[in-house]
């Protein structure tokens, strides 16, 4: 912070000199500015291990759009030839006369290149995830809001919820693919059409709890409008609350859509997806290890950094730690 | 999956004590009583309700919006069948699955001539006449009086009159299965089909259920039990002999007076009853040595797998073997077979798993908290985080991996010479990521409760930190965790999805996505009122239970917000 209070030139013989007595200077108050999303980052950073989950990630993330760009997956190019079917990366590499990074984790059960595979399903279940994450974030979160503010909707809304939580979740999304269809919206559609409701809900009890505090209720008094009310005094408490539902929310819809392929309910053939060749994979999972554990691996690895990044960066947008 | 359940009864937890906050305690506790009484009851119909509605849903989506015709991709008699009987067949498919009520003209005729002309109808002229009539093709066939009247009436109740024309070669000579047919089809509505499915979901014996006017003697009695139990209640019109029996299976006491009946699987058990499916074992034969009921007390032994518990009525007629072995015409028993049934099989590995999972994944989370930011709780943690993130079938597989590679376990189920190590991998499977969200909500309330006012005060009381821990926190954290006991103990009913299908066991967790594999819509909406069912139960027990273990919620709804 720069020092605005004048400083006579010092003495050598006294320590302690007068200052004019500046009366508009001595009104301000100074204070050290704060910015929340500086803040937040600064105690992101402070901690390594975000680094090096941040770096991970971006390497993980430019292979997972990449590389699918440049190496175009055909699941079926060596579906006629079968010397090439379940070969391991080191008969797969001297098949096709050298190594390459294509087979550098072998083929699969129609020859296909599993290194090729992982990545354009990686980029399905990524982008399914970043989809659906967005459309239940959002309706949940304006319906959440709506629901804890107006007592009208809120009883509509609880006879709602209780049917719809009452319903084993499995059982609705497979249910639902099963009627609409396996494709890709179809997917979305069957992960958000009711996903978004215990979103919702959660988020309406965050809203009721502070609402009815103290503060909010003397700014409703003072005659502050609503829109003010939720974006200045209810929204900055839930951010924390946001992050950490992100967090949980980002990574369950990457397991979800390999449980739900692994289960037969999934995405149709033509979507590459981690789930589908998890699947596939499943029966020889010991004999033809290399099919299997990459897939495996790369969900795993995904669903782990998207999952611990959230959560530290959910610690880290709770203003209690910024000290 | 398991953090959106977990999640889900946290929140309602949050719910419940929130709204106990408010109302306060201090009632006396009669009026406590029958205020929870009341809340029960209103808890009971409103699930009803919301059951229904789920039902109704369920029904509704997968009955109007799937390929009903999906049903015929694997039935064998549908494949040999062609033309015209083809189409027959599937009607009285449809028919039988419900989504369908439909009338053979031939069968209206014939009916319409027994009236007339007893057993001889099919030399009645007429009879002959209508026969022949249907096989007309073009509208010749209209001429005969007995269509029109088929068809006059039928219209007017709201049937399609569906025509099947006699489908011929250039020759003259009908192809196989052309023969003309004439129908009267009408869809059923989805309300008319859930109401009939709600009222069919349970059947009470009574004496009147045989229809067999020669049986005089009714009644239903308790009776010395020839075949080892004690006692047993005899039923005579009922459709059962034994009602209620006692035998040296598990549970040993066995009832067949109230059936529960979810409905018919319509192509992966074809046209099986699903409670009997899950409920039934499906092992080998198990031949004992026993008697006949007319034999007994003579010395006339027989080794059969026929169990005399479950005799059932014989509408027809007795043969001379059958009216020396029985007293009755009670002669229809079902085989006695070994091994366990879908659900036992799923429940003994689910309850087994439940147990390792309170008694290792309770103390765990109490150590973690106790020790909070050693590195006990942060090994601790990352295995939260391992289960909470990662898919639970990349866990499940790297268990088996481990398991069949190291520890040299089966895999499958099947294969398994020994069957009870058959039972380690898939119970160990399902309790080690159980253990850790138990872990993760233990630690977390514990803590909650740490920074509590009244944790301080018993430390300013000067108790020692082991009687802090054990007698103050762990009661106070355990409350929410009681919530979800009666869940976690349906919830083996329902079996695991994944588990069971990567170790191929037989069990009902694998029921709901092999039938939707299969498209046997029996099996989703039976699933679908089981499952529904089970969470609804235990959303109140668990409610119940939390109440019993923390005096301080009540269920009074007074006030409020």
């Amino acid at each position: 912070m720069a020092n605005n209070v004048n400083v006579k030139a010092v003495n050598e013989d006294e320590l302690f000199t007068f200052i004019n007595n500046d009366s508009i200077e001595s009104e301000k108050i100074i204070a050290p500015r704060y910015s929340y999303w500086k803040s937040v980052f600064r105690v992101f950073f402070r901690k390594k291990t975000n680094w090096v989950m941040l770096g991970i990630l971006a390497l993980l993330l430019i292979c997972t759009f990449v590389i699918p760009v440049f190496c175009n997956y055909d699941p079926n190019e060596n579906v006629t030839v079968a010397t090439m079917f379940n070969q391991s990366p080191v008969n797969a590499m001297k098949a096709t006369g050298g190594f390459s990074f294509k087979w550098c984790l072998g083929s699969g059960q129609l020859g296909n290149s599993i290194f090729y595979g992982i990545w354009a399903s990686a980029r399905t279940s990524l982008l399914l995830a970043v989809i659906c994450a967005a459309i239940n974030m959002t309706v949940g979160i304006l319906m959440g809001a709506v629901w804890g503010y107006s007592k009208a909707v809120d009883k509509v809304m609880l006879v709602v919820y209780s049917i719809i939580a009452n319903i084993p979740y499995i059982l609705m999304i497979s249910v639902l693919v099963y009627v609409i269809g396996a494709g890709f919206w179809s997917f979305v559609f069957a992960l958000t059409i009711t996903g978004w409701v215990s979103i919702s809900y959660f988020f309406r009890t965050q809203v009721l709890i502070i609402r009815d505090r103290e503060y909010s209720l003397a700014s409703r008094c003072l005659g502050t409008p609503i829109t003010r009310i939720v974006s200045k005094n209810i929204l900055p408490f839930l951010t924390s609350v946001i992050v950490t539902l992100l967090a949980t929310e980002l990574p369950s819809y990457i397991s979800m859509e390999v449980f739900l392929s692994f289960i037969g309910v999934g995405l149709s053939a033509s979507v590459p997806s981690l789930g589908r060749m998890i699947q596939e994979a499943q029966t020889a999972f010991l004999s033809y290890p290399w099919e299997f554990w990459p897939p495996v691996a790369i969900a795993s690895l995904l669903t782990i950094i998207l999952y611990v990044l959230g959560q530290n960066l959910a610690d880290a947008s709770d203003p209690r730690t910024h000290m | 999956m398991i953090s959106s359940h977990v999640r889900l009864i946290a929140s309602l937890n949050k719910d419940l004590i929130f709204r106990c906050l408010i109302d306060g305690s201090g009632s006396d506790p009669k009026e406590k009583k029958s205020a929870m009484g009341k809340y029960v009851l209103k808890r009971i119909i409103y699930s009803i309700f919301s059951l229904l509605v789920v039902v109704w849903a369920v029904m509704l989506l997968v009955y109007s919006l799937t390929d009903r015709s999906a049903i015929f991709q694997t039935d064998d008699v549908w494949n040999k069948r062609s033309n015209n009987d083809r189409v027959l067949y599937e009607y009285t498919q449809y028919s039988k699955y419900g989504y369908l009520e439909f009338v053979n003209f031939n069968n209206y005729s014939k009916q319409k001539w027994t009236e007339v002309y007893g057993e001889a109808y099919d030399s009645a002229k007429e009879f002959v006449d209508d026969k022949a009539a249907i096989q007309k093709t073009g509208e010749a066939y209209l001429d005969n009086a007995t269509v029109q009247e088929f068809i006059n009436y039928y219209s007017s109740k709201g049937y399609n009159i569906i025509r099947l024309d006699t489908q011929k070669y250039s020759t003259g000579k009908t192809k196989p299965g052309g023969t003309g047919y004439l129908l009267a089809v009408k869809e059923r509505l989805m309300i008319v089909r859930l109401f009939d499915y709600i009222k069919g979901l349970f059947t009470i014996e009574t004496t009147k259920d045989v229809a067999d006017e020669s049986l005089t003697d009714r009644y239903i009695r308790v009776e010395k039990d020839p075949y080892g139990g004690p006692f047993a209640v005899v039923g005579s019109g009922t459709t059962h002999k034994y009602l209620f029996y006692f035998d040296s299976r598990f549970p040993f006491i066995h009832q067949n007076w109230i059936h529960l009946n979810l409905g018919v699987s319509f192509t992966r058990f074809r046209g099986q009853e699903i409670t009997s499916v899950i409920s039934e074992p499906a092992g080998d034969l198990k031949t004992i040595r026993t008697q006949y009921p007319a034999q007994l007390g003579t010395d006339i032994y027989v080794d059969t797998a026929s169990d005399f518990h479950t005799l059932t009525y014989n509408m027809g007629e007795l043969t001379a073997a059958e009216k020396e072995q029985f007293n009755d015409k009670y002669t229809i028993a079902t085989y006695r077979r070994s091994g366990l049934s879908m659900l036992e099989n799923s429940f003994v590995i689910g309850i087994i798993a439940t147990v390792i999972e309170y008694f290792i994944g309770l103390p765990l989370g109490i150590l973690m908290a106790r020790k909070k930011d050693s590195w006990i709780d942060t090994v601790g943690m990352w295995y939260i985080i391992f289960i909470m993130a990662v898919p639970s079938l990349a866990y499940i597989f790297m268990f088996a991996a481990i398991g069949t590679r190291v520890f040299n376990l089966p895999y499958k189920f099947a294969n398994a010479e020994i069957k009870v190590l058959a039972y380690i991998l898939p119970t160990i499977s399902l309790a080690l990521p159980s253990i850790g969200s138990l872990m993760k909500w233990m630690r977390r309330y514990m803590i909650d409760q740490m920074n509590s006012d009244y944790v301080k005060f018993a430390r300013a009381e000067g108790l020692s930190e082991k009687e802090i821990y054990s007698i103050h926190i762990s009661k106070n954290a355990m409350i929410p965790i009681v919530h979800g006991i009666p869940g976690t103990i349906l919830g083996c009913l329902t079996g695991a999805i994944v588990t069971e299908r990567v170790y191929s066991v037989p069990g009902v967790g694998n029921l709901l996505t092999q039938a939707i594999n299969s498209h046997d819509n029996g099996i989703i909406i039976a699933c679908t009122v089981f499952y529904t069912t089970l969470s609804l139960i235990s959303l109140i027990l668990g409610d119940l239970l939390m109440a019993k273990v923390d005096p301080r919620i009540s269920f009074e709804s007074k006030g409020g917000r």
